[in-house]
């Protein structure tokens, strides 16, 4: 490929049309943290916050980290193990619950 | 040839030897699964502040704790500014190593030169913040295992929501910020601790580009490896600004 040759140019104007992405990305997730969390529910701009992350680090992986150019068997190999990440998080916020529910209990808080 | 034509041949052919069945170099795959097995440690660190989170009746407010702007009086009041431009300046150096694997494929030295010495630029300034920052928070008497036995109790009113109750903060303060700032120390060293070693690699990366060593090899395939690590240190960050500052 040549530097100077349309595909590269294509490629280029790829890599920052995703960077506008990012930072605008950013940049909502920063007014949604300075003026509406605290007069919304909690729950809704948590998930809102956690949607945006998952977002942002999918075109980090896919597009500068080229794995959507790769073959379909390496991207599973990469993602499969991470889907573990979908149990821990279940186990420890029960775990967390658990504790909650002791402390209440024996009225350390 | 091209990936997908390649993926279209039979298994067979694709998983019978002589080739890599996933058309990546050992050394790139190796660079994926070391990526992977350390998003499972950022990943616990950060679900075991997330779970002590969950159980803490109170719990420092990152609007109040991140308020600070190097060069602005103490006193002035922007929460989460300094930290938007620190994963501004992550994004960029990101985006410039991606420009520099592309320079790569071109086997474009002059270009691959020019993007790692701005990645660079960009890693010393985000480290730069992060130095900043711990030196501010250090300031105000945060640290691994502060605010136990009542040291410094009377900045504690500072990290927290004003109408916080007396009772509640009196009661707990100390232990959730104590909490709060190990969590925080820990993380973010890790992480810092990862960007200065991607520094390292990526001065090493521009010093053999720049005496040729991958023009002669024939390939710029270590600039995409470091790239990976590059990215990955972009990504992990994405999540720390999210669990730290945001939720």
């Amino acid at each position: 490929m040549d530097a100077q040759s349309a595909e590269s140019k294509a490629k280029v104007r790829n890599i920052w049309k995703i960077t506008a992405y990012l930072t605008i990305i950013t940049i909502v997730e920063v007014i949604i943290g300075l003026y509406v969390s605290g007069h919304m529910s909690k729950f809704y701009v948590n998930s809102g916050f956690i949607l945006l992350t998952i977002l942002k680090a999918a075109l980090i992986v896919k597009v500068f980290m080229h794995l959507g150019d790769e073959f379909k068997n390496m991207i599973l190999t990469i993602l499969i193990p991470l889907t573990l990440f979908i149990w821990f998080i279940i186990a420890f916020l029960a775990d967390g619950a658990f504790w909650l529910k002791i402390n209440h209990m024996f009225g350390i808080r | 040839m091209s990936s997908i034509a390649l993926e279209k041949e039979s298994s067979k052919v694709v998983w019978g030897g002589g080739r890599s069945p996933f058309n990546l170099s050992y050394g790139k795959i190796m660079m994926w699964y070391f990526l992977m097995s350390d998003a499972f440690t950022f990943g616990a660190f950060l679900i075991s502040y997330g779970t002590t989170r969950f159980f803490s009746a109170l719990w420092p407010d990152a609007n109040s704790v991140f308020k600070s702007f190097p060069f602005f009086p103490d006193t002035a009041n922007l929460p989460l500014m300094f930290v938007s431009l620190m994963t501004f300046i992550l994004i960029v150096s990101s985006v410039t190593m991606v420009l520099a694997v592309h320079a790569g494929h071109c086997r474009d030295k002059a270009g691959v030169i020019k993007w790692m010495i701005w990645t660079i630029i960009g890693g010393i300034a985000f480290l730069s913040c992060q130095a900043w920052e711990w030196n501010h928070l250090h300031h105000h008497g945060a640290w691994w295992g502060s605010f136990l036995n009542g040291a410094d109790a009377e900045r504690l009113p500072h990290f927290f929501k004003h109408d916080t109750a007396p009772a509640l903060l009196a009661a707990e303060g100390a232990n959730a910020a104590n909490k709060f700032f190990n969590f925080f120390f820990t993380i973010t060293g890790f992480h810092g601790a990862h960007v200065a070693s991607g520094v390292v690699l990526n001065i090493i990366i521009l010093l053999n580009t720049i005496n040729g060593t991958y023009e002669r090899r024939g390939h710029y395939e270590m600039v995409e490896k470091v790239g990976l690590y590059w990215h990955f240190v972009d990504l992990v960050w994405v999540f720390v600004f999210t669990c730290f500052y945001l939720l």
